[in-house]
C-alpha cells in the first residue's frame, strides 16, 4: 500500500493544527413538526436531534449507531447541511459554519456517501460527469477536472478507460458505491460522511469497499463519520463510537473500550442484540423488550428509562448528564454514573475529580 | 424422520424480456419435519426464487419452472389452480420480509387473519375471531384484543412483523416459508423475532425454510444450511458443519471476510470481484472467476454437489 504523509499536518487549510477539532458540534436541535390531522387539532413535533454535542479529531473515524429513529441520519444531514438546523452551532476547524465560514467553502471540505448508491447518482450522467460535476461547479477547469475523474476511479478501484463512460445502471451495486466515494472525493474534502454507506452491498462485496475506505483515508488524510446499524463493521471501523437513543447521545467515548464494556444500559443491550456468530451460544433471551419508541413524545427524564433494566423512579423524573464513566474512557448519559443522582447504583457520594 | 418437503431438480429461467435468465439451477433440497434450513446467499444467488417456487408465486407467463416439488405429499407442480390455493396458507404459508408491503392496508389486522382461517375451515366467524385472539398472543403481542383492531399503518416494524407470522400461522401450516422476514428491522428487534420463530417452530413442530444473506442471522435459527451462488447449491451442512468446517472456498471466503473476526486496523480478507450476471454464467463453475483455487477443469464443467460422510454436500472439485 501506498502511504503518503498525514494530511492534516501538513495541509494547507489546517487552521488550529492538530489538538484542535476538525469539528464541534453545539447543542444541536432539530425537530421535524408533523402534520396535523385537521381533526385533532394540533400536530406533534418529532424530536429527531434534541440537544446533540461533540467533536470530532482530525484524522479520526467516529462511529455513530443506535435504532431507526434515533437521529442518526438527521445528525448527518444537519452536519451537511442539507437541512437547517433550528439551534445550534456548527464550527468547521474554528470557523462558524455559515458565519465565518460561508457554505459553499464548507460544503467542499465536508462530503457525503449515502446508503442508496442508485439513487445517489444521476441517471442520465455518465459516470466521468458525476464526479467532474462538482470540481466544475466549484470552478475547476474541464480537462483538470477530467483528468482527476480519471484519477480517482483508478484509484477507487475502477478502470477509467473501461468506466468513465458508462452510466449508473451499468454497473454493480458495488461498483456505484465506489463511484459515489470518488464523487465524495473530487473536491478533496477534509471530512467525510459515510451514512450507511455499505450497508446495502453483498458481504462479500461489503469486506472490499471498507478496505478501500481504510486505504483512502490513510492516503488522502481523512476523517471519516461513519454512521452504521451494523455494529460489527462499526467496531472494526472506528476509533471513537457514539450511541444515540431518541435524539441524544446516550453514549460517546473510545470505540474498542466502549465495545468491551459499556457504561449505559442501552449500549449494552444494543451489543447483546447482535447475532452470537456461534451456533453452540445462540442467544436465549432478547436484551430489549419492544420497538424503540416513538421520538414524537420521548418518555420524560431519561429516555430510556421505559426498556432499562436498572430503571428507578428517580430515572423517569431527571435528565440525565453525559457523565464520565468510571474507566474514564466514555461517557454516558446514565444516573448510575451521576453521584447522589438518586439512583440506588449511584455513588452515595461525588467522586473526586479525576487527575488527567 | 422424513421429509415433509422434497426439492429435486428445481430449475427456473425468467423469460420476461431480453435474455432469458436461469435464476435458479438444478436446486435439490430437503427439509426434515420440524427442522430449520437456511438458504443463505447474497443478491442474485437464487435463494428468494427458490423459496417463491414452494408456493408456486412466479407468474406463468413469464417463468418456466422445471423439476419436482414434493411438501408434504402434494406434488406443488401438479396442482391445479384451485388445489394450490388450499396448500397455499394451509400446509405452506409465508413471511415476508416488508410487512407493510405484505399486509393489506385497508383491512384490520383481525379481519385479515379471520379471512384466511375461513377460507380453509369450515368455522364460524367467532371461532375466527377466538383464534386470531389467540394467535396474537402466541406471538407475544400486547394488548391483542385492541391490536386485532388494528391497521397495518397503526403498528411498528416489529409489531407489524409479529402480526403477519400470526397470519401466516392461522392455518396452522406445516412449513413456515420466510423471505428475510428480519431484514428490515433493527437488531434489537430482530433479535426478538429470530427466537419467537426459534420458540414457536419448537412448539408447534413447523419447519421452516428461512432465506437471509446474514451470516449471523443463519446461525441464530439454523438446524441445517444451504449456500447458493449464482442460481446453484454450493454446500449445505448442519450449521456447526458450515461456521466451523466450511468446504467450498465461497463459503470460506465468505466466513473470512467478515468483519466480526478481524482486529481493528486490519484488512480484511476478501473475495476478489463481484457476484456473476446470470445472464452471461461461465461454462463451468460459477464461482471459479473469483476463486484463488480455480484450475482449468473449474472453468469447463459444473461441479455436482456431492454428498459427504454425514449430511453435508459440497459442489466444488478440489473439496
Amino acid at each position: 500500500m501506498i502511504t503518503t504523509p498525514h494530511h492534516s499536518a501538513l495541509d494547507e487549510r489546517d487552521r488550529g493544527g492538530p489538538a484542535q477539532s476538525l469539528l464541534s458540534v453545539n447543542g444541536l436541535i432539530k425537530h421535524f413538526p408533523v402534520k396535523s390531522s385537521g381533526f385533532f387539532g394540533r400536530g406533534g413535533v418529532v424530536r429527531a436531534v434534541d440537544g446533540v454535542s461533540f467533536d470530532i479529531r482530525k484524522g479520526e473515524t467516529l462511529g455513530v449507531v443506535g435504532e431507526s429513529g434515533c437521529g442518526k441520519s438527521t445528525t448527518a444531514r444537519l452536519l451537511m447541511h442539507l437541512i437547517k438546523p433550528d439551534q445550534g452551532e456548527i464550527i468547521f476547524d474554528g470557523e462558524m459554519v455559515g458565519i465565518d465560514l460561508p457554505l459553499a467553502e464548507y460544503r467542499r471540505q465536508v462530503q457525503m456517501v449515502f446508503q442508496d448508491s442508485y439513487a445517489s447518482l444521476n441517471p442520465r450522467l455518465t459516470i466521468e460527469d458525476s464526479i467532474t460535476f462538482g470540481p466544475r461547479i466549484h470552478g475547476m477547469a474541464e480537462t483538470a477536472a477530467r483528468a482527476k475523474a480519471h484519477d480517482l476511479l483508478a484509484r477507487v478501484g475502477l478502470d477509467p478507460s473501461r468506466f468513465a463512460g458508462r452510466y449508473p445502471h451499468e454497473l454493480s451495486g458495488g461498483q456505484r458505491q465506489r463511484v459515489n466515494i470518488a464523487r465524495a472525493l473530487a473536491l478533496d474534502p477534509r471530512l467525510l460522511i459515510l451514512d450507511e454507506a455499505v450497508s446495502a452491498l453483498d458481504k462479500s462485496v461489503e469486506a472490499q469497499v471498507l478496505n478501500l475506505l481504510q486505504d483512502l483515508k490513510a492516503d488522502f488524510g481523512l476523517t471519516y463519520i461513519f454512521i452504521s446499524h451494523d455494529l460489527n463493521v462499526v467496531r472494526f471501523m472506528v476509533d471513537r463510537v457514539m450511541v444515540m437513543y431518541l435524539g441524544t447521545i446516550a453514549e460517546l467515548g473510545d470505540g474498542e473500550a466502549v465495545f468491551a464494556a459499556p457504561s449505559h444500559p442501552y449500549t449494552a443491550a444494543l451489543l447483546a442484540s447482535m447475532p452470537k456468530m456461534d451456533p453452540s451460544d445462540r442467544t436465549m433471551e432478547a436484551p430489549l423488550t419492544g420497538d424503540p419508541p416513538n421520538p414524537i413524545n420521548p418518555p420524560s427524564g431519561c429516555r430510556f428509562h421505559p426498556r432499562c433494566k436498572l430503571a428507578e423512579p428517580a430515572c423517569q423524573t431527571i435528565v440525565p448528564p453525559l457523565t464520565a464513566s468510571a474507566s474514564g474512557t466514555s461517557q454516558a448519559a446514565c444516573l448510575v454514573l451521576v453521584p447522589q443522582s438518586g439512583h440506588s447504583h449511584a455513588a452515595r457520594v461525588a467522586m473526586p475529580e479525576a487527575h488527567a | 424422520m422424513s421429509n415433509l418437503v422434497s426439492i429435486e431438480g428445481l430449475t427456473v429461467t425468467f423469460t420476461g424480456r431480453g435474455k432469458p435468465v436461469r435464476a435458479v439451477d438444478h436446486v435439490s433440497l430437503e427439509v426434515k419435519k420440524g427442522s430449520v434450513l437456511v438458504l443463505l446467499g447474497e443478491s442474485g444467488s437464487g435463494k428468494s426464487v427458490t423459496l417463491r417456487s414452494l408456493l408456486r408465486l412466479h407468474p406463468e407467463k413469464t417463468s418456466k419452472v422445471e423439476g419436482r416439488i414434493v411438501v408434504d405429499g402434494h406434488d406443488i407442480m401438479a396442482l391445479s389452480k384451485t388445489e394450490i390455493g388450499t396448500v397455499r396458507g394451509r400446509t405452506v404459508s409465508m413471511i415476508f420480509q416488508e410487512p407493510m408491503l405484505a399486509l393489506d392496508p385497508v383491512y384490520t389486522l383481525g379481519q385479515q387473519i379471520c379471512e384466511a382461517i375461513l377460507r380453509h375451515e369450515d368455522v364460524t366467524p367467532e371461532q375466527a375471531h377466538a383464534r386470531a385472539l389467540a394467535l396474537f398472543e402466541k406471538v407475544q403481542i400486547p394488548s391483542p384484543e385492541r391490536r386485532l383492531n388494528a391497521y397495518p399503518h397503526e403498528m411498528s416494524g416489529g409489531m407489524r412483523q409479529r402480526a403477519m407470522i400470526a397470519l401466516a400461522l392461522a392455518c396452522r401450516p406445516k412449513v413456515l416459508l420466510a423471505d428475510e422476514p428480519t431484514t428490515a428491522l433493527d437488531a434489537t428487534v430482530q433479535i426478538q423475532i429470530l427466537l419467537l420463530l426459534r420458540a414457536l417452530q419448537r412448539e408447534l413442530g413447523l419447519s421452516i425454510i428461512f432465506v437471509t444473506h446474514d451470516i449471523g442471522v443463519a446461525v441464530e435459527i439454523a438446524d441445517k444450511i444451504a449456500v447458493m451462488y449464482a442460481g446453484r447449491i454450493v454446500e449445505t451442512g448442519s450449521v456447526a458443519d458450515i461456521m466451523h468446517s466450511p468446504r467450498h472456498p465461497y463459503t470460506r471466503g465468505l466466513l473470512a471476510s467478515r468483519v466480526e473476526r478481524a482486529q481493528k486496523g486490519d484488512r480484511l480478507k476478501t473475495i476478489p470481484g463481484s457476484p456473476p450476471d446470470l445472464t452471461a454464467l461461465p461454462p463451468g463453475c460459477a464461482f471459479a472467476p473469483r476463486c484463488d483455487m480455480a484450475t482449468q477443469a473449474c472453468h469447463q464443467q459444473v461441479p455436482p454437489l456431492v454428498t459427504g460422510d454425514y449430511d453435508n454436500a459440497v459442489a466444488c472439485i478440489h473439496a
